[in-house]
């Protein structure tokens, strides 16, 4: 009897696992030096060139529709003159664990083999449950079909789809530019190495700030960065596991 | 074949038969039509990206950048990873540029005035031919150096260094006129006068941010805007979190900008008197025996009225706290003071950054790592086109202008009508001006002004290429080449001039032959690699060379032992006489307008010249959050004294102007100063730019620094009141109405530890 | 039988007379009404809806943390609503509750009407509802199942299955009827009820059946309803929301269903019972144990919104606690919740009074505060907690735009419509049932014990 409820339990155990694969390729992670970030915004603009993002205007602002995959939140505390301003980039952490993709009910977004969660923008009927689910509020909505004043459409990137109305989206980590290394060094017969990949965010970040690599590999620049001690990840009580690894911020 | 299917295949046919017309008579002539897919180029494959070296000409910094260019059509612009300057990061800015080549504003084809000079309404322009139009205005040249009256033709550009420059130079002189110079905004021309003055280089050095342990910023916001903002990003990060020890932040401006907010002390000093303060702290060095140079007794006697406790009053920094940092500053391995646009913005600027460069000397800031390091410059600008013309500022052209002196003005890039207090009268000298000729791709309010308008390629399209000033410590010389094919019907200003000598004829078609401006760039690049041995080492043939220069974007020294800054030029006798012993002078009285005004460039937008960009435009100010749009921070304290509250809209009033704008209470900023971005306001410069947020400058006096002759922005006091009125303020953050306070309420999102806990931590782990 | 008014025993053919009256005999007034309910209907949210589909779901005032709004207000308060109709009926069928008869049919069509107004909402909120069957489990080249880990899936399933047996429910129920009102019309009536009452003829056979299916819906539908609220408030309860993040709200989401419900069934009892003029059977006895109903759900209802409190406190989670802070105190969310409270929990406190229970303007008055304050709760729900997530950098307020406010109202008014139609194309009131509780006409008033001496049939289950 306790063997076919341990068996039970093994299933449920897989069944629970997010992706529901025995095992990843990759654990893409990024993980960011707060207190090398200076919250320039360089890397929110470069997300915005590389995947597409549509800029809303003065009245999309004012209606907090802005698609800002990566937001720089910036917090004042204390009262003048002991004043402290402090940044921290805030992208999809990726969680192992998403709440986002509990509550999708077409499978738009679920877990990949690369142990990143992704948005199938085809599959999306618009429920809101993700972004709802979602505690770090990153997920963008398709309000509208937006448009691009010709020709700056010229500029969009072919390698990323340009949403259709109704269509939640967010930060992909650009996994664009993971599928494209990864086919190139497919095509060479050789392993991807660390550092080749890199997200727009990352390789614009003029501090170097945010670092991108393969937790899997122990011996990544992110997975030395992630053993910081200063090391910590946005509301880990909610045990969503983020990919996003924050290094605190040396501050007095 | 059934019926309904040959309609089908007719209507499909012809569809696009009629698409594909249309849409090739709109991309290319009608000969390439065909053939470029029977053979497509070699270095197009479709759905590959290609990745072309550059230069990103967004502001005057100068990085390196790569374009990814998919389908005959630039994607997306990276830092270049060899470069020097960059390291293969790029800021906002330069991230942004691609929506200035794509942007739908841009100036489509050549222009000639129709109406009546002034308010350049879309309709006063008729379009001409380029033949026409180059033929226009070498008229107009050659009448006048025909009639012995060359030196009345001007050319203004913005900041603009390599070939392109010498060919400016090189095509004014042969014309026989000494009046090219350049203007930008924030061209740090004081910065410049006060390294002449202290250490006798006229260029900005540069400064090791990221080897330093110790970093005293005056104003200088080097983060966000500052010369070389991705260079010293970078910088900035390696001084916290590179190899060596974390280096510390100090921080000294009215407002607390964004490097302000990532120091780790924060100085609210009166607006003015930074220059005071600094040599507070070096008197306070002297004073403590930390200072173990020469000329100790006479320093001392020099800076008598600096101790800190007399000027604790003035500047408003207690006495104990100078001295703190005064020792720390002493103490640190390898400090470094930095002085800034806010500092250079006062009447005083100059003598303030000498002050910080004297307290550089004084206190071990000019060492060879983590200081001062100057840049050589005898390899690019060794005929010295680059050197400053400091008594012939803006306010020179515009006494040049109002004296009927300028009868052709040529503009290059420039803005000066945005960035210039309307005080200055430049629009009324403009208007005295005969013919104006504005190069450029925007509509922006000075070329509204011009009879004739000739656009301009962008980066992305061009020749060109850059020695960059300041560099890092070595030479480097960055190539610009044209990564797409012309948007619109558009020219390089390098093509330009060479077309224009050649109608000009003469001496000046003689000293420049050549066909075009690729050409000339060639012709001189191999002049400099036969010249010399450093730049040819390393190739054999000057077409490698070439290659590899286009290949790697560029050609750079690395800095071999870089040296600091060890000479004084000053004398401390000189420092003595009170050149900078007075604090900033504002106009205004106390009474009536009881507030400091500083500004300050957006983050985004610069100069302004970013405000025509949708990303720009949509991205919050690092600070406010603000967005497509302008605001005034007051403190809250101040703010509540007022009765504002946030989003208010009120009125800024200096006896020179008042302007509107939305009140953002921002506890970084001195009770008694408010502070405005400069970027927004433009009056045209497109659909994104026009009629956005308000331009501060129009409120402020026309004071330049006696010295540098470079524009004061921060010299006047101002008054503000309610207005009233529409619009609103749209930040990224919600309104304080949702949000409260702008603080985490106590979350752990940003999570820090203090210095002496990580002191630990490092201790730890290593 | 304990009712006063209707001391004198009405005839079985002045019930199937009055009955049939309501469904023949309509006055110009129903046709203006039905015309003006359904081109507002029509107006209000067809055209809302098709200009939001036709621009996007820009046009609503959700926004980005908020990506919840007034809609899924609407879905859960519709769904509520629903709750009482069928729940109320198959529990006082199954207690055997006398006065439940004269009333039932109208809740249990309500039931019906509300759960698709409350589907339509699903569609409303969907960012592109012209996907909205891939939601569905069915092979598909897509070659893609749905995820049922999502609350939403659960939704979708039961709230398709709670439609269908609600449904079922009530047409069973109503296949005498449908009979009764073949047999006493001509014309197209005759053969379109013919149709729908599959040829009954009212033998002791079909009797027995129809009790034996009726009872089992009624068993069947009650754990149905029960569990169509708890996954309704499990869409909200299995997010990370601070103060949505809640054990406690499936039994939260029930009782205000059932609450709400209730307050909508004696709401909508009083204007069938004035406008249809069916004063006699359902009296103001009906409604005054409607009343008691609505009392005990009013204090059950506002122990557990104490109990909601107390969890953010017990736990000592901030942010558990400052939520509720702020759903409190701080305004204007805090208006309305204690608007909410008032009409909710302190206002039917006063139906403890037997005389304001049989005071009909002042119910009527109560059940309409009731059905606000439980729209506000539902509202709140969602307005209060989302747009203040974790983090306070996107803290954020919501507004209902015109075209949600327009959609709201224009679903009550489509309610209308499918009620007014009910009214008039089906037997409102249960001829058969209330003709077992008038009894047969006798000289002594009709007692409860006579039911067997007569052997008329006793359909316990």
């Amino acid at each position: 009897m306790s063997g076919v409820i341990d068996k039970i339990k093994e299933r449920l155990k897989d069944f629970r696992r997010p992706g529901y694969y025995k095992e990843f390729d990759h654990h893409y992670a990024i993980v960011i030096d707060v207190d090398r970030c200076n919250g320039c915004e360089a890397c929110v603009v470069s997300c915005y060139a590389e995947n597409n993002l549509p800029v809303v205007g003065e009245q999309g602002c004012e209606d907090n529709r802005v698609f800002n995959w990566l937001r720089i939140e910036r917090y004042i505390e204390g009262e003048y003159p002991d004043v402290k301003v402090k940044f921290i980039p805030v992208m999809c952490q990726q969680c192992d664990a998403a709440p986002c993709e509990i509550g999708c009910p077409v499978y738009a977004t679920y877990h990949n083999q690369d142990g990143l969660n992704v948005q199938v923008y085809n599959r999306c009927v618009g429920t809101f449950t993700c972004a709802t689910y979602c505690p770090y509020d990153v997920r963008r909505f398709n309000w509208f079909s937006y448009k691009w004043d010709k020709p700056l459409d010229e500029q969009l990137n072919p390698d990323v789809t340009v949403r259709e109305m109704g269509v939640m989206e967010k930060c992909t980590f650009c996994i664009q530019r993971i599928r494209g290394v990864n086919d190139k060094a497919k095509d060479g017969k050789r392993k991807v190495k660390d550092g080749e990949i890199q997200t727009a965010c990352a390789q614009s970040c003029p501090t170097g700030a945010i670092t991108f690599g393969d937790l899997m590999d122990p011996e990544s620049k992110v997975s030395k960065l992630a053993a910081s001690k200063r090391g910590y990840k946005l509301f880990e009580n909610l045990e969503t596991k983020p990919s996003v690894i924050y290094l605190k911020r040396v501050m007095d | 074949m059934k019926r309904r299917d040959f309609l089908k295949y007719i209507g499909v046919g012809g569809a696009g038969v009629v698409l594909g017309g249309v849409f090739g008579k709109i991309s290319r002539p009608p000969g390439a039509k065909l053939i470029p897919y029977l053979i497509p180029p070699e270095d197009i494959i479709p759905g590959v990206g290609a990745w072309y070296s550059s230069l990103c000409t967004q502001c005057p910094a100068g990085c390196g950048t790569v374009v990814k260019v998919m389908d005959g059509r630039a994607k997306k612009v990276e830092g270049n990873p060899l470069h020097p300057v960059n390291k293969g990061k790029l800021c906002a800015r330069g991230q942004a540029g691609l929506q200035a080549l794509y942007n739908p504003d841009r100036i489509k084809a050549p222009m000639k005035r129709k109406g009546t000079r002034g308010n350049g309404k879309p309709g006063e322009f008729e379009e001409i031919s380029w033949e026409r139009a180059l033929k226009i205005l070498s008229a107009n040249i050659k009448d006048l150096s025909d009639k012995g009256e060359a030196e009345g033709v001007y050319l203004r550009t913005n900041t603009v260094r390599g070939h392109l420059d010498k060919l400016f130079g090189g095509f004014m002189e042969s014309l026989g006129s000494p009046n090219y110079s350049q203007y930008e905004l924030y061209d740090y021309r004081s910065l410049r006068f006060a390294n002449k003055a202290a250490f006798a280089i006229d260029a900005i050095p540069h400064y090791d941010i990221a080897n330093a342990s110790m970093v005293l910023s005056f104003g200088a916001d080097f983060n966000s805007t500052w010369i070389s903002p991705v260079n010293y990003g970078y910088a900035y990060g390696e001084m916290r979190q590179g190899s060596g020890v974390r280096g510390r932040l100090v921080h000294v401006e009215p407002r607390m900008s964004l490097t302000g907010a990532n120091a780790d002390e924060w100085v609210p000093i009166r607006p003015g008197t930074e220059g005071i303060f600094a040599l507070s702290i070096a008197y306070a060095i002297l004073d403590a025996g930390l200072y173990s140079g020469k000329d100790v007794a006479k320093w001392k006697t020099a800076l008598a009225g600096f101790s800190p406790s007399a000027t604790a009053r003035t500047t408003d920094v207690a006495a104990a706290r100078t001295l703190k940092l005064a020792k720390e500053f002493a103490a640190a391995e390898r400090p470094l003071a930095i002085g800034g646009e806010v500092v250079a913005g006062y009447d005083n600027g100059v003598s303030s950054l000498l002050a910080v460069n004297i307290l550089n000397y004084l206190g071990g800031g000019t060492g060879a790592k983590g200081g001062i390091i100057p840049n050589p410059d005898e390899l690019f600008f060794a005929d010295g086109t680059q050197e400053m013309d400091f008594e012939r500022g803006i306010a020179g052209f515009v006494k040049d202008a109002a004296s009927s002196k300028v009868k052709v003005l040529m503009l290059h890039n420039t803005n000066p009508l945005f960035t210039t207090s309307p005080k200055l009268g430049l629009e009324l000298a403009l208007k005295k001006v005969p013919f104006i000729c504005a190069m450029t791709s925007f509509m922006d309010e000075t070329s509204a002004m011009a009879d004739l308008i000739l656009p301009l390629h962008t980066s992305f399209e061009e020749w060109g290429d850059d020695f960059t000033n300041p560099a890092v410590g070595a030479p480097v010389a960055t190539l610009m080449q044209p990564v797409v094919s012309p948007v619109f019907n558009t020219r390089g200003a390098g093509d330009i001039f060479v077309a224009l000598a050649s109608a000009i004829g003469g001496k000046v078609a003689e000293d420049h032959h050549w066909m075009s401006y690729a050409e000339y760039l060639r012709a001189a690049w191999n002049d400099l690699y036969d010249k010399n041995a450093e730049i040819s080492r390393g190739t054999l043939t000057f077409d490698g060379f070439w290659n590899k220069l286009l290949q790697e974007g560029g050609w750079w020294k690395k800095a071999v032992n870089p040296s600091g800054v060890k000479a004084l030029s000053t004398t401390p006798k000189k420092v003595g006489k009170g050149l900078f012993a007075k604090p900033a002078k504002f106009a205004g009285k106390m009474s009536d307008y009881p507030l400091y005004l500083m500004l300050y460039p957006q983050a985004g937008h610069l100069d302004g010249r970013g405000a025509n960009l949708p990303w720009l435009q949509e991205l919050p100010d690092p600070i406010t959050t603000v967005v497509w749009g302008s605001w005034v921070e007051i403190n809250p304290v101040t703010a509540k004294q007022l009765g504002f509250k946030e989003g208010d809209k009120v009125r800024i009033e200096s006896p020179y102007g008042s302007i509107k704008a939305f009140v953002f209470p921002y506890a970084g900023i001195r009770p008694d100063t408010v502070a405005l971005p400069i970027g927004q306001g433009h009056k045209l410069y497109g659909r994104y730019a026009k009629g956005r947020g308000v331009n501060p400058i129009e409120i402020i006096p026309a004071v330049a620094d006696k010295d540098s002759g470079a524009m004061a922005l921060n010299c006047t006091r101002v008054k503000v009141e309610h207005s009233g009125g529409s619009g609103r303020l749209v930040k990224i953050e919600p309104t304080a109405k949702e949000h409260g306070k702008p603080t985490q309420h106590g979350r752990p999102i940003v999570q820090t530890i203090t210095s002496r806990e990580y002191k630990r931590l490092k201790k730890e782990t290593t | 039988m304990s009712n006063n008014e209707s001391k004198r025993v009405i005839p079985y053919s002045e019930v199937n007379d009055d009955v049939l009256r309501t469904m023949t005999k309509t006055g110009p007034g129903y046709y203006v009404a039905l015309v003006v309910c359904f081109l507002l209907a029509a107006g209000l949210w067809g055209g809302a809806w098709f200009y939001q589909i036709y621009v996007g779901q820009g046009v609503s005032g959700l926004q980005t943390p908020a990506f919840w709004g007034i809609y899924i207000a609407n879905f859960i308060f519709w769904i509520g609503i629903s709750h009482s109709g069928t729940l109320l009926s198959a529990i006082l069928f199954i207690t055997q509750t006398p006065w439940r008869r004269s009333i039932y049919r109208s809740a249990e069509a309500m039931t019906f009407f509300s759960v698709m107004t409350a589907a339509i909402f699903i569609f409303v909120h969907m960012g592109r509802p012209w996907n909205f069957y891939w939601t569905m489990p069915y092979p598909n080249q897509r070659l893609l199942w749905v995820n049922f880990l999502s609350p939403l899936m659960f939704d979708v399933l039961a709230i398709s299955t709670y439609a269908t047996s609600s449904m079922i429910f009530l047409y069973f129920g109503s296949i005498p009827d449908l009979a009764a009102v073949r047999d006493r019309t001509t014309g197209w009536r005759r053969e379109f009820y013919g149709w729908l009452s599959l040829g009954w003829r009212g033998t002791d056979a079909e009797w027995h059946w129809l009790n034996k299916a009726y009872g089992f819906f009624a068993v069947f539908i009650i754990p149905l309803a029960v569990s169509v609220h708890s996954i309704v408030s499990w869409d909200l309860a299995l997010s990370m929301v601070p103060a949505l993040n809640k054990t406690i709200f499936a039994p939260y989401f029930v009782v205000g269903a059932i609450y709400s419900g209730s307050a909508a069934i004696v709401t909508l009892m009083i204007f069938v019972r004035k406008f249809l003029k069916v004063e006699k059977y359902i009296t103001i006895d009906h409604l005054s144990k409607l009343c008691m109903l609505l009392l005990v759900m009013s204090l059950i209802w506002s122990y557990i919104n104490v109990m909601e409190v107390f969890t953010g406190w017990y736990a000592n989670t901030n942010y558990e606690n400052e939520a509720m802070i702020y759903r409190m105190f701080k305004s204007p969310i805090a208006i309305i919740y204690w608007l909410m409270i008032a009409t909710n929990t302190v206002a039917p406190l006063f139906l403890m009074f037997r005389s304001i229970r049989r005071c009909v303007p002042i119910i009527f008055f109560i059940s309409i505060g009731i059905n606000v304050g439980m729209w506000i709760e539902r509202y709140l729900l969602v307005v209060s907690t989302l747009p203040r997530k974790y983090f306070p950098f996107m803290w954020n307020s919501y507004l209902p735009s015109l075209a949600e406010i327009s959609m709201t109202v224009g679903s009550f008014f489509f309610f209308a419509v499918l009620f007014l139609l009910f009214i008039k194309l089906w037997p409102s009131i249960s001829i058969y049932e209330v003709k077992e509780d008038i009894g047969i006409p006798r000289k002594k008033p009709h007692t409860k014990e006579m039911d067997h001496e007569d052997g008329s049939p006793t359909w316990y289950i």
